[in-house]
Protein backbone atom coordinates (compact mmCIF):
# COMPACT_ATOMS: atom_id res chain seq x y z
CA UNK A 1 0.00 0.00 0.00
CA UNK A 2 2.65 2.82 1.19
CA UNK A 3 5.29 1.20 -1.61
CA UNK A 4 1.98 1.60 -4.05
CA UNK A 5 1.95 5.72 -2.92
CA UNK A 6 5.43 5.79 -3.31
CA UNK A 7 5.16 4.16 -6.62
CA UNK A 8 2.50 6.43 -8.11
CA UNK A 9 3.20 9.63 -6.46
CA UNK A 10 6.97 9.48 -6.65
CA UNK A 11 7.81 10.68 -10.31
CA UNK A 12 4.90 13.96 -10.68
CA UNK A 13 6.82 15.30 -7.23
CA UNK A 14 10.07 14.71 -8.58
CA UNK A 15 9.23 16.77 -11.76
CA UNK A 16 7.34 19.48 -9.96
CA UNK A 17 10.60 20.06 -7.93
CA UNK A 18 12.52 19.92 -10.73
CA UNK A 19 10.23 22.11 -12.72
CA UNK A 20 10.25 24.48 -9.63
CA UNK A 21 13.80 24.54 -9.57
CA UNK A 22 14.19 25.56 -13.23
CA UNK A 23 11.48 28.14 -13.11
CA UNK A 24 13.14 29.63 -9.99
CA UNK A 25 16.90 29.25 -11.94
CA UNK A 26 15.49 30.89 -15.11
CA UNK A 27 13.74 33.83 -13.88
CA UNK A 28 16.98 35.37 -12.55
CA UNK A 29 19.47 33.72 -14.81
CA UNK A 30 17.77 35.69 -18.29
CA UNK A 31 16.20 38.03 -15.95
CA UNK A 32 12.61 37.76 -16.60
CA UNK A 33 10.38 40.41 -15.39
CA UNK A 34 8.29 39.92 -12.77
CA UNK A 35 4.86 41.12 -14.45
CA UNK A 36 5.89 38.49 -17.42
CA UNK A 37 6.73 35.46 -15.39
CA UNK A 38 6.87 35.74 -11.09
CA UNK A 39 9.93 33.32 -9.60
CA UNK A 40 7.87 30.57 -7.73
CA UNK A 41 10.03 32.71 -4.86
CA UNK A 42 8.25 35.98 -5.51
CA UNK A 43 4.75 33.82 -6.08
CA UNK A 44 4.89 32.49 -2.43
CA UNK A 45 6.36 35.72 -1.26
CA UNK A 46 2.41 36.85 -2.38
CA UNK A 47 0.85 34.05 -1.07
CA UNK A 48 2.31 34.40 2.42
CA UNK A 49 2.23 38.05 2.67
CA UNK A 50 -1.84 37.91 1.62
CA UNK A 51 -2.28 34.22 2.96
CA UNK A 52 -5.18 35.35 5.39
CA UNK A 53 -7.05 37.37 2.76
CA UNK A 54 -6.25 34.71 -0.20
CA UNK A 55 -7.49 31.85 1.56
CA UNK A 56 -10.58 33.48 2.87
CA UNK A 57 -11.69 34.32 -1.28
CA UNK A 58 -10.43 30.73 -1.98
CA UNK A 59 -13.32 29.59 0.99
CA UNK A 60 -15.84 31.28 -1.26
CA UNK A 61 -14.60 30.41 -4.27
CA UNK A 62 -14.65 26.70 -2.76
CA UNK A 63 -18.31 27.08 -1.00
CA UNK A 64 -19.16 28.34 -4.11
CA UNK A 65 -17.68 25.48 -6.52
CA UNK A 66 -19.22 22.93 -4.01
CA UNK A 67 -22.40 23.72 -3.39
CA UNK A 68 -22.76 24.01 -7.73
CA UNK A 69 -21.06 21.07 -8.03
CA UNK A 70 -23.48 19.05 -5.55
CA UNK A 71 -26.86 21.10 -6.77
CA UNK A 72 -25.82 20.60 -10.35
CA UNK A 73 -24.71 16.89 -9.70
CA UNK A 74 -28.30 16.22 -8.23
CA UNK A 75 -30.30 18.28 -10.99
CA UNK A 76 -28.15 16.31 -13.37
CA UNK A 77 -28.81 13.32 -12.03
CA UNK A 78 -32.74 13.34 -11.82
CA UNK A 79 -33.30 14.66 -15.44
CA UNK A 80 -30.52 12.39 -16.53
CA UNK A 81 -32.80 9.31 -14.47
CA UNK A 82 -35.98 10.58 -15.98
CA UNK A 83 -34.11 10.79 -19.68
CA UNK A 84 -33.47 6.78 -19.04
CA UNK A 85 -36.85 5.92 -17.74
CA UNK A 86 -38.78 7.86 -20.96
CA UNK A 87 -37.93 8.08 -24.48
CA UNK A 88 -40.28 10.52 -25.12
CA UNK A 89 -38.93 13.41 -22.56
CA UNK A 90 -35.11 12.30 -23.43
CA UNK A 91 -35.89 12.88 -27.52
CA UNK A 92 -38.01 15.94 -26.61
CA UNK A 93 -35.25 17.59 -24.35
CA UNK A 94 -31.94 16.52 -25.17
CA UNK A 95 -31.72 18.70 -28.62
CA UNK A 96 -32.26 21.68 -26.81
CA UNK A 97 -29.83 20.52 -23.59
CA UNK A 98 -27.20 19.42 -25.76
CA UNK A 99 -27.52 23.45 -27.40
CA UNK A 100 -27.62 24.97 -24.34
CA UNK A 101 -24.64 22.94 -23.33
CA UNK A 102 -22.88 24.56 -26.28
CA UNK A 103 -23.74 28.30 -25.19
CA UNK A 104 -20.17 29.43 -23.40
CA UNK A 105 -20.26 30.04 -19.92
CA UNK A 106 -19.06 33.31 -20.23
CA UNK A 107 -22.21 34.63 -22.47
CA UNK A 108 -24.20 33.04 -20.01
CA UNK A 109 -23.22 34.17 -16.44
CA UNK A 110 -24.09 37.76 -17.00
CA UNK A 111 -27.99 36.18 -17.34
CA UNK A 112 -27.77 34.40 -14.67
CA UNK A 113 -26.34 36.96 -12.09
CA UNK A 114 -29.19 39.17 -13.17
CA UNK A 115 -31.71 36.96 -12.43
CA UNK A 116 -29.97 35.13 -9.04
CA UNK A 117 -28.45 38.32 -7.79
CA UNK A 118 -24.78 39.83 -6.68
CA UNK A 119 -24.61 37.47 -3.92
CA UNK A 120 -23.13 34.45 -3.95
CA UNK A 121 -26.05 32.82 -5.30
CA UNK A 122 -25.47 33.71 -8.67
CA UNK A 123 -21.80 32.45 -8.84
CA UNK A 124 -23.36 29.13 -7.37
CA UNK A 125 -26.32 29.05 -9.99
CA UNK A 126 -23.49 29.46 -12.93
CA UNK A 127 -21.48 26.38 -11.36
CA UNK A 128 -25.00 24.01 -11.18
CA UNK A 129 -25.77 25.23 -14.71
CA UNK A 130 -21.86 23.94 -16.19
CA UNK A 131 -22.05 20.56 -13.88
CA UNK A 132 -25.40 19.69 -14.84
CA UNK A 133 -25.17 18.43 -18.75
CA UNK A 134 -22.62 15.98 -17.52
CA UNK A 135 -23.88 13.92 -15.31
CA UNK A 136 -27.64 13.99 -17.36
CA UNK A 137 -26.15 12.83 -20.04
CA UNK A 138 -23.98 9.98 -18.37
CA UNK A 139 -26.30 9.26 -15.28
CA UNK A 140 -28.75 8.14 -18.88
CA UNK A 141 -25.82 6.54 -20.63
CA UNK A 142 -25.28 4.59 -16.83
CA UNK A 143 -28.99 3.61 -16.73
CA UNK A 144 -29.29 2.63 -20.21
CA UNK A 145 -26.17 0.65 -19.86
CA UNK A 146 -27.22 -2.62 -17.86
CA UNK A 147 -26.69 -6.07 -19.13
CA UNK A 148 -29.83 -7.47 -20.26
CA UNK A 149 -29.62 -10.80 -19.53
CA UNK A 150 -28.95 -9.82 -15.64
CA UNK A 151 -32.24 -8.05 -16.12
CA UNK A 152 -33.78 -10.87 -17.40
CA UNK A 153 -32.31 -12.48 -13.96
CA UNK A 154 -33.80 -10.00 -12.08
CA UNK A 155 -37.51 -10.62 -14.48
CA UNK A 156 -37.34 -14.46 -13.30
CA UNK A 157 -36.98 -13.39 -10.05
CA UNK A 158 -40.18 -10.93 -10.02
CA UNK A 159 -38.35 -8.14 -9.25
CA UNK A 160 -40.20 -4.70 -8.74
CA UNK A 161 -38.79 -1.97 -10.97
CA UNK A 162 -37.91 -0.36 -7.87
CA UNK A 163 -35.83 -3.55 -6.99
CA UNK A 164 -34.33 -3.28 -10.59
CA UNK A 165 -33.62 0.27 -10.23
CA UNK A 166 -31.58 0.15 -6.59
CA UNK A 167 -30.22 -3.35 -7.36
CA UNK A 168 -29.18 -3.41 -10.59
CA UNK A 169 -29.57 -0.53 -12.70
CA UNK A 170 -28.41 2.32 -10.65
CA UNK A 171 -25.22 -0.48 -9.50
CA UNK A 172 -23.95 -0.59 -13.23
CA UNK A 173 -24.41 3.34 -13.75
CA UNK A 174 -21.78 3.98 -10.93
CA UNK A 175 -18.49 4.05 -13.33
CA UNK A 176 -20.73 6.27 -15.63
CA UNK A 177 -21.69 8.73 -12.68
CA UNK A 178 -18.28 8.62 -11.62
CA UNK A 179 -16.84 10.13 -14.92
CA UNK A 180 -19.97 12.82 -15.32
CA UNK A 181 -19.20 13.91 -11.34
CA UNK A 182 -15.12 13.67 -12.26
CA UNK A 183 -15.91 16.40 -15.04
CA UNK A 184 -18.43 18.66 -13.11
CA UNK A 185 -16.20 18.74 -10.37
CA UNK A 186 -13.35 20.40 -12.50
CA UNK A 187 -15.99 22.60 -14.17
CA UNK A 188 -17.02 23.55 -10.97
CA UNK A 189 -14.57 25.29 -9.91
CA UNK A 190 -14.51 27.36 -13.19
CA UNK A 191 -17.39 28.16 -13.78
CA UNK A 192 -17.37 29.71 -9.52
CA UNK A 193 -14.11 32.09 -10.83
CA UNK A 194 -15.54 32.43 -14.10
CA UNK A 195 -19.20 33.96 -12.95
CA UNK A 196 -16.38 35.88 -9.92
CA UNK A 197 -15.14 37.49 -13.09
CA UNK A 198 -18.69 39.04 -14.26
CA UNK A 199 -19.55 40.38 -11.24
CA UNK A 200 -17.85 39.34 -7.60
CA UNK A 201 -16.69 41.47 -4.50
CA UNK A 202 -15.12 38.22 -3.25
CA UNK A 203 -13.55 35.02 -4.49
CA UNK A 204 -10.47 33.32 -6.23
CA UNK A 205 -12.04 35.54 -9.44
CA UNK A 206 -12.37 38.70 -7.89
CA UNK A 207 -8.43 38.58 -6.51
CA UNK A 208 -7.35 37.70 -10.24
CA UNK A 209 -9.13 40.48 -11.74
CA UNK A 210 -8.03 42.89 -8.91
CA UNK A 211 -4.44 41.98 -9.30
CA UNK A 212 -4.71 41.67 -12.73
CA UNK A 213 -6.07 45.73 -12.97
CA UNK A 214 -2.87 46.93 -10.45
CA UNK A 215 -0.54 44.28 -12.21
CA UNK A 216 0.23 42.51 -8.75
CA UNK A 217 1.23 39.37 -10.62
CA UNK A 218 3.02 37.90 -8.43
CA UNK A 219 -0.98 37.88 -6.21
CA UNK A 220 -2.81 36.70 -9.54
CA UNK A 221 -0.36 33.67 -9.87
CA UNK A 222 -0.70 32.80 -6.18
CA UNK A 223 -4.66 33.23 -6.68
CA UNK A 224 -4.33 31.03 -9.86
CA UNK A 225 -2.20 27.96 -8.54
CA UNK A 226 -4.76 27.99 -5.68
CA UNK A 227 -7.57 27.56 -7.94
CA UNK A 228 -5.58 24.83 -9.53
CA UNK A 229 -4.78 23.56 -6.75
CA UNK A 230 -8.99 23.63 -5.38
CA UNK A 231 -9.65 21.61 -8.76
CA UNK A 232 -6.94 19.10 -8.06
CA UNK A 233 -8.45 17.89 -4.63
CA UNK A 234 -11.89 17.91 -5.19
CA UNK A 235 -11.02 15.75 -8.56
CA UNK A 236 -9.01 13.84 -5.89
CA UNK A 237 -11.60 13.44 -3.62
CA UNK A 238 -14.44 12.19 -6.01
CA UNK A 239 -11.45 9.61 -7.02
CA UNK A 240 -11.70 8.96 -3.68
CA UNK A 241 -15.28 8.28 -3.34
CA UNK A 242 -14.95 5.97 -6.93
CA UNK A 243 -12.77 3.70 -5.35
CA UNK A 244 -15.27 3.49 -2.29
CA UNK A 245 -18.50 3.10 -4.16
CA UNK A 246 -17.39 1.18 -7.77
CA UNK A 247 -14.39 -0.77 -6.08
CA UNK A 248 -15.79 -3.80 -8.76
CA UNK A 249 -14.92 -1.63 -12.00
CA UNK A 250 -12.52 -2.53 -14.33
CA UNK A 251 -10.90 0.49 -14.57
CA UNK A 252 -10.18 0.20 -10.91
CA UNK A 253 -8.85 -3.34 -11.04
CA UNK A 254 -4.95 -3.58 -9.61
CA UNK A 255 -4.14 -6.62 -11.66
CA UNK A 256 -4.48 -4.55 -14.79
CA UNK B 1 -38.81 -41.36 -16.11
CA UNK B 2 -40.35 -40.29 -12.97
CA UNK B 3 -42.14 -42.30 -10.42
CA UNK B 4 -45.05 -44.11 -11.70
CA UNK B 5 -47.30 -42.81 -9.19
CA UNK B 6 -46.38 -39.43 -10.11
CA UNK B 7 -46.82 -39.59 -13.50
CA UNK B 8 -50.16 -40.97 -13.31
CA UNK B 9 -51.74 -38.53 -11.03
CA UNK B 10 -49.81 -35.22 -11.67
CA UNK B 11 -50.79 -32.73 -14.30
CA UNK B 12 -47.92 -31.91 -16.35
CA UNK B 13 -45.17 -29.39 -15.41
CA UNK B 14 -45.59 -28.18 -18.56
CA UNK B 15 -48.29 -28.00 -21.34
CA UNK B 16 -47.88 -26.36 -24.36
CA UNK B 17 -50.94 -26.65 -26.96
CA UNK B 18 -50.78 -25.10 -30.27
CA UNK B 19 -48.06 -22.07 -29.60
CA UNK B 20 -47.29 -19.50 -32.42
CA UNK B 21 -45.19 -16.82 -31.60
CA UNK B 22 -44.38 -14.24 -34.39
CA UNK B 23 -41.66 -11.67 -33.65
CA UNK B 24 -42.90 -8.55 -35.47
CA UNK B 25 -40.73 -5.38 -36.17
CA UNK B 26 -41.11 -2.39 -38.78
CA UNK B 27 -40.12 -4.12 -42.21
CA UNK B 28 -40.42 -8.05 -41.42
CA UNK B 29 -42.08 -10.47 -39.25
CA UNK B 30 -40.54 -14.30 -38.45
CA UNK B 31 -42.40 -17.08 -37.73
CA UNK B 32 -40.38 -18.30 -34.67
CA UNK B 33 -42.83 -20.53 -33.59
CA UNK B 34 -45.46 -22.30 -35.05
CA UNK B 35 -48.09 -24.71 -33.39
CA UNK B 36 -45.68 -26.40 -31.20
CA UNK B 37 -47.32 -28.62 -28.47
CA UNK B 38 -45.22 -30.31 -25.83
CA UNK B 39 -46.10 -31.72 -22.56
CA UNK B 40 -43.27 -32.69 -19.72
CA UNK B 41 -43.75 -34.82 -16.98
CA UNK B 42 -43.90 -33.28 -13.56
CA UNK B 43 -39.81 -34.18 -12.33
CA UNK B 44 -38.91 -35.23 -15.70
CA UNK B 45 -35.81 -34.04 -17.71
CA UNK B 46 -36.63 -32.74 -21.08
CA UNK B 47 -33.42 -31.65 -23.90
CA UNK B 48 -34.70 -29.23 -26.59
CA UNK B 49 -32.31 -29.69 -29.94
CA UNK B 50 -32.23 -28.09 -33.11
CA UNK B 51 -30.05 -25.97 -35.41
CA UNK B 52 -29.78 -22.50 -34.66
CA UNK B 53 -32.61 -20.04 -35.27
CA UNK B 54 -35.41 -22.85 -34.90
CA UNK B 55 -36.80 -21.05 -32.04
CA UNK B 56 -35.22 -23.06 -28.68
CA UNK B 57 -34.48 -20.00 -26.83
CA UNK B 58 -37.87 -18.63 -27.79
CA UNK B 59 -39.88 -21.21 -26.25
CA UNK B 60 -37.76 -21.19 -23.15
CA UNK B 61 -38.26 -17.59 -23.36
CA UNK B 62 -42.33 -18.15 -22.83
CA UNK B 63 -41.99 -20.82 -20.76
CA UNK B 64 -40.24 -18.77 -18.55
CA UNK B 65 -43.05 -15.64 -19.19
CA UNK B 66 -39.83 -13.62 -20.62
CA UNK B 67 -42.28 -13.70 -24.10
CA UNK B 68 -45.97 -13.61 -24.64
CA UNK B 69 -47.02 -16.03 -27.06
CA UNK B 70 -48.83 -14.81 -30.08
CA UNK B 71 -51.15 -17.77 -30.25
CA UNK B 72 -51.77 -20.92 -27.88
CA UNK B 73 -52.01 -21.76 -24.54
CA UNK B 74 -49.23 -22.52 -22.13
CA UNK B 75 -49.39 -24.08 -18.34
CA UNK B 76 -47.02 -24.81 -15.83
CA UNK B 77 -48.50 -26.88 -13.13
CA UNK B 78 -52.17 -25.88 -14.64
CA UNK B 79 -51.38 -22.40 -13.93
CA UNK B 80 -49.76 -19.40 -16.45
CA UNK B 81 -46.78 -18.63 -16.82
CA UNK B 82 -46.60 -15.66 -15.46
CA UNK B 83 -48.68 -16.66 -12.18
CA UNK B 84 -45.11 -19.33 -11.47
CA UNK B 85 -42.92 -16.52 -12.26
CA UNK B 86 -44.36 -14.10 -9.71
CA UNK B 87 -44.24 -16.85 -7.12
CA UNK B 88 -41.34 -17.50 -7.80
CA UNK B 89 -41.49 -21.07 -8.94
CA UNK B 90 -39.61 -21.14 -12.25
CA UNK B 91 -35.59 -21.31 -12.25
CA UNK B 92 -33.45 -19.60 -15.71
CA UNK B 93 -30.04 -20.13 -16.44
CA UNK B 94 -28.67 -18.49 -20.02
CA UNK B 95 -25.54 -18.92 -21.66
CA UNK B 96 -23.78 -15.94 -20.05
CA UNK B 97 -23.87 -16.51 -16.14
CA UNK B 98 -25.27 -13.26 -15.70
CA UNK B 99 -23.66 -12.80 -12.07
CA UNK B 100 -23.97 -8.56 -11.35
CA UNK B 101 -20.06 -7.85 -10.82
CA UNK B 102 -20.44 -6.47 -7.54
CA UNK B 103 -22.20 -9.14 -5.51
CA UNK B 104 -19.58 -11.78 -4.06
CA UNK B 105 -21.23 -15.58 -4.91
CA UNK B 106 -23.26 -15.80 -2.02
CA UNK B 107 -25.10 -12.64 -2.63
CA UNK B 108 -25.34 -13.57 -6.06
CA UNK B 109 -27.20 -16.60 -5.36
CA UNK B 110 -29.06 -14.92 -2.39
CA UNK B 111 -30.34 -12.21 -4.84
CA UNK B 112 -33.76 -13.99 -5.93
CA UNK B 113 -34.24 -14.57 -2.03
CA UNK B 114 -33.48 -11.13 -1.23
CA UNK B 115 -36.22 -9.49 -3.81
CA UNK B 116 -38.83 -11.62 -2.46
CA UNK B 117 -38.30 -9.85 0.76
CA UNK B 118 -36.15 -13.02 2.79
CA UNK B 119 -34.41 -11.92 6.25
CA UNK B 120 -30.35 -12.01 5.73
CA UNK B 121 -29.45 -14.93 7.70
CA UNK B 122 -32.35 -16.86 6.18
CA UNK B 123 -32.09 -16.35 2.68
CA UNK B 124 -27.85 -16.69 3.20
CA UNK B 125 -28.37 -20.00 5.31
CA UNK B 126 -30.20 -21.72 1.97
CA UNK B 127 -27.87 -19.59 -0.54
CA UNK B 128 -24.73 -21.91 1.46
CA UNK B 129 -26.67 -24.97 1.15
CA UNK B 130 -26.75 -24.33 -2.58
CA UNK B 131 -23.39 -23.15 -3.18
CA UNK B 132 -22.46 -26.51 -0.69
CA UNK B 133 -24.72 -28.54 -3.66
CA UNK B 134 -23.30 -27.17 -6.64
CA UNK B 135 -19.61 -27.42 -5.35
CA UNK B 136 -18.20 -24.16 -4.64
CA UNK B 137 -17.91 -24.31 -1.45
CA UNK B 138 -15.42 -21.92 -0.18
CA UNK B 139 -16.08 -19.09 -2.91
CA UNK B 140 -19.09 -17.50 -0.95
CA UNK B 141 -17.00 -13.95 -0.66
CA UNK B 142 -15.21 -14.67 -3.88
CA UNK B 143 -16.98 -11.79 -6.69
CA UNK B 144 -17.34 -13.49 -10.41
CA UNK B 145 -14.51 -11.86 -11.59
CA UNK B 146 -12.11 -13.94 -9.70
CA UNK B 147 -13.82 -17.33 -10.74
CA UNK B 148 -13.52 -19.15 -13.96
CA UNK B 149 -16.18 -19.82 -16.63
CA UNK B 150 -17.67 -23.38 -15.26
CA UNK B 151 -17.75 -21.89 -11.11
CA UNK B 152 -19.87 -18.68 -12.32
CA UNK B 153 -22.11 -21.04 -14.20
CA UNK B 154 -22.21 -22.93 -10.87
CA UNK B 155 -23.68 -19.64 -9.43
CA UNK B 156 -25.97 -19.17 -12.02
CA UNK B 157 -27.41 -22.52 -11.48
CA UNK B 158 -27.52 -21.74 -7.41
CA UNK B 159 -28.99 -18.97 -8.07
CA UNK B 160 -31.54 -20.51 -10.09
CA UNK B 161 -32.62 -23.17 -7.59
CA UNK B 162 -32.40 -20.57 -4.79
CA UNK B 163 -36.39 -19.97 -4.51
CA UNK B 164 -36.99 -23.71 -4.71
CA UNK B 165 -38.42 -23.43 -8.37
CA UNK B 166 -40.59 -26.37 -9.52
CA UNK B 167 -39.34 -25.95 -13.29
CA UNK B 168 -36.27 -25.13 -14.11
CA UNK B 169 -35.01 -23.95 -17.28
CA UNK B 170 -31.47 -23.87 -19.03
CA UNK B 171 -30.54 -22.19 -22.32
CA UNK B 172 -27.22 -23.86 -23.51
CA UNK B 173 -25.88 -23.24 -20.00
CA UNK B 174 -22.35 -25.02 -21.07
CA UNK B 175 -22.10 -23.63 -24.50
CA UNK B 176 -19.30 -21.67 -23.68
CA UNK B 177 -17.69 -24.04 -21.36
CA UNK B 178 -14.82 -26.33 -22.47
CA UNK B 179 -15.38 -30.09 -22.88
CA UNK B 180 -14.21 -31.50 -19.36
CA UNK B 181 -15.97 -28.42 -17.36
CA UNK B 182 -19.06 -29.51 -19.87
CA UNK B 183 -18.66 -33.19 -18.30
CA UNK B 184 -18.52 -32.51 -14.48
CA UNK B 185 -21.53 -30.00 -14.95
CA UNK B 186 -23.30 -32.35 -16.68
CA UNK B 187 -22.71 -34.86 -13.75
CA UNK B 188 -23.81 -31.98 -11.76
CA UNK B 189 -26.65 -31.39 -13.36
CA UNK B 190 -27.59 -34.85 -13.03
CA UNK B 191 -26.74 -34.79 -9.13
CA UNK B 192 -28.48 -31.77 -8.83
CA UNK B 193 -31.67 -32.88 -10.67
CA UNK B 194 -31.63 -36.45 -8.84
CA UNK B 195 -31.56 -34.76 -5.03
CA UNK B 196 -34.10 -31.86 -5.78
CA UNK B 197 -36.72 -33.39 -8.17
CA UNK B 198 -36.87 -30.48 -10.19
CA UNK B 199 -38.40 -30.47 -13.44
CA UNK B 200 -35.73 -29.55 -16.37
CA UNK B 201 -36.03 -28.18 -19.49
CA UNK B 202 -32.67 -27.89 -21.14
CA UNK B 203 -31.77 -26.40 -24.65
CA UNK B 204 -28.30 -27.91 -25.80
CA UNK B 205 -26.48 -28.20 -29.69
CA UNK B 206 -25.56 -31.45 -28.34
CA UNK B 207 -26.83 -34.53 -29.18
CA UNK B 208 -25.00 -36.62 -26.87
CA UNK B 209 -25.28 -34.19 -24.04
CA UNK B 210 -29.17 -34.35 -24.18
CA UNK B 211 -28.76 -37.83 -24.74
CA UNK B 212 -26.79 -38.51 -21.29
CA UNK B 213 -29.56 -36.17 -19.34
CA UNK B 214 -32.88 -36.49 -20.93
CA UNK B 215 -36.24 -38.64 -20.58
CA UNK B 216 -36.87 -37.08 -23.47
CA UNK B 217 -35.02 -35.20 -26.62
CA UNK B 218 -37.58 -32.79 -28.28
CA UNK B 219 -35.84 -32.24 -31.72
CA UNK B 220 -36.91 -28.87 -33.59
CA UNK B 221 -36.39 -27.58 -37.00
CA UNK B 222 -36.45 -23.73 -38.41
CA UNK B 223 -38.59 -21.57 -40.51
CA UNK B 224 -40.80 -22.26 -38.88
CA UNK B 225 -39.77 -23.37 -35.63
CA UNK B 226 -41.34 -25.91 -34.86
CA UNK B 227 -40.97 -29.86 -33.31
CA UNK B 228 -40.30 -32.17 -35.66
CA UNK B 229 -39.22 -35.62 -33.27
CA UNK B 230 -39.49 -36.73 -29.81
CA UNK B 231 -37.00 -39.32 -28.47
CA UNK B 232 -38.02 -41.39 -25.62
CA UNK B 233 -34.74 -41.98 -23.56
CA UNK B 234 -35.17 -44.73 -21.39
CA UNK B 235 -31.84 -45.23 -20.20
CA UNK B 236 -30.64 -46.79 -16.55
CA UNK B 237 -30.74 -44.11 -13.64
CA UNK B 238 -28.89 -42.84 -12.60
CA UNK B 239 -26.66 -41.78 -15.17
CA UNK B 240 -23.44 -41.51 -14.72
CA UNK B 241 -20.59 -40.42 -17.33
CA UNK B 242 -20.27 -44.39 -17.68
CA UNK B 243 -24.06 -44.41 -19.36
CA UNK B 244 -22.12 -43.07 -22.41
CA UNK B 245 -20.69 -46.68 -23.09
CA UNK B 246 -23.88 -48.53 -23.57
CA UNK B 247 -24.94 -49.71 -26.66
CA UNK B 248 -28.06 -48.22 -26.14
CA UNK B 249 -26.60 -44.66 -25.64
CA UNK B 250 -24.45 -44.83 -28.85
CA UNK B 251 -28.05 -46.05 -30.78
CA UNK B 252 -29.70 -43.13 -29.35
CA UNK B 253 -27.42 -40.50 -30.38
CA UNK B 254 -27.44 -42.31 -34.14
CA UNK B 255 -31.12 -41.60 -33.79
CA UNK B 256 -31.07 -38.04 -32.37
CA UNK B 257 -28.38 -37.26 -34.79
CA UNK B 258 -30.14 -38.70 -38.36
CA UNK B 259 -33.67 -37.03 -36.71
CA UNK B 260 -31.69 -33.76 -36.81
CA UNK B 261 -29.85 -34.33 -40.53
CA UNK B 262 -33.87 -34.55 -41.37
CA UNK B 263 -34.25 -31.26 -39.69
CA UNK B 264 -31.49 -29.54 -41.82
CA UNK B 265 -32.76 -30.88 -44.76
CA UNK B 266 -35.54 -28.51 -44.07
CA UNK B 267 -33.36 -25.39 -43.80
N1 LIG C 1 -36.10 -10.31 -30.52
C1 LIG C 1 -36.20 -10.86 -31.73
N2 LIG C 1 -36.71 -10.14 -32.76
C2 LIG C 1 -36.83 -10.66 -34.00
N3 LIG C 1 -36.48 -11.92 -34.32
C3 LIG C 1 -35.99 -12.70 -33.35
C4 LIG C 1 -35.81 -12.21 -32.00
N4 LIG C 1 -35.28 -13.20 -31.26
C5 LIG C 1 -35.13 -14.26 -32.08
N5 LIG C 1 -35.56 -13.96 -33.34
C6 LIG C 1 -35.59 -14.87 -34.48
O1 LIG C 1 -36.43 -15.95 -34.14
C7 LIG C 1 -35.89 -17.16 -34.58
C8 LIG C 1 -35.69 -18.10 -33.40
O2 LIG C 1 -34.71 -17.56 -32.54
P1 LIG C 1 -34.22 -18.30 -31.21
O3 LIG C 1 -35.41 -18.67 -30.41
O4 LIG C 1 -33.22 -17.44 -30.57
O5 LIG C 1 -33.55 -19.60 -31.82
P2 LIG C 1 -32.53 -20.62 -31.16
O6 LIG C 1 -32.46 -20.35 -29.70
O7 LIG C 1 -33.08 -21.96 -31.49
O8 LIG C 1 -31.21 -20.42 -31.84
C9 LIG C 1 -34.59 -16.83 -35.30
O9 LIG C 1 -34.86 -16.78 -36.68
C10 LIG C 1 -34.24 -15.48 -34.77
O10 LIG C 1 -33.54 -14.74 -35.74
MG1 LIG D 1 -30.80 -19.75 -28.51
Amino acid sequence: MVLRLVEEAGPPIVVLVVLIAFWEWACHAFGIKTYVLPAPSSILGAFIKGSNTLLYHAGITAFEAMAGFVIGSALGALIGTAFAYSRFLARGFLPYIIAANTIPVVAIAPIIIIWFGHGIGSKIAVTAFLSFFPLALNMMKGLQSYDRVVMDVFHIAAATPTQAFFKMRLPSALPYVFVGLKLNVTFSVIGAIVAEFVQADRGLGFVIMTSYRSMAMPRLWAAMLLSALMGIVFFLIVAALERVFVPWHASMDPGR
Amino acid sequence: MAEPALRDTAMPAVDVRNLSLVYRSRDRAVNALSNVDLQVERGSFVSLIGPSGCGKSTLLRVLGDLLAPTSGTVLLDGRAPRAERLDRRIGFVFQDPALPEWRTILANVALPLELRGTPRADREAQARELIDLVGLTGFEGAYPRQLSGGMRQRAAIARALSTKPRLLLLDEPFGALDQITRDRLNLELMHIHEVTRVTVVLVTHSIREAVLLSDRIVVMTPRPGRISRILEDRLPRPRRLQTRDLPDYEDLVRLGNSALERGYAHV
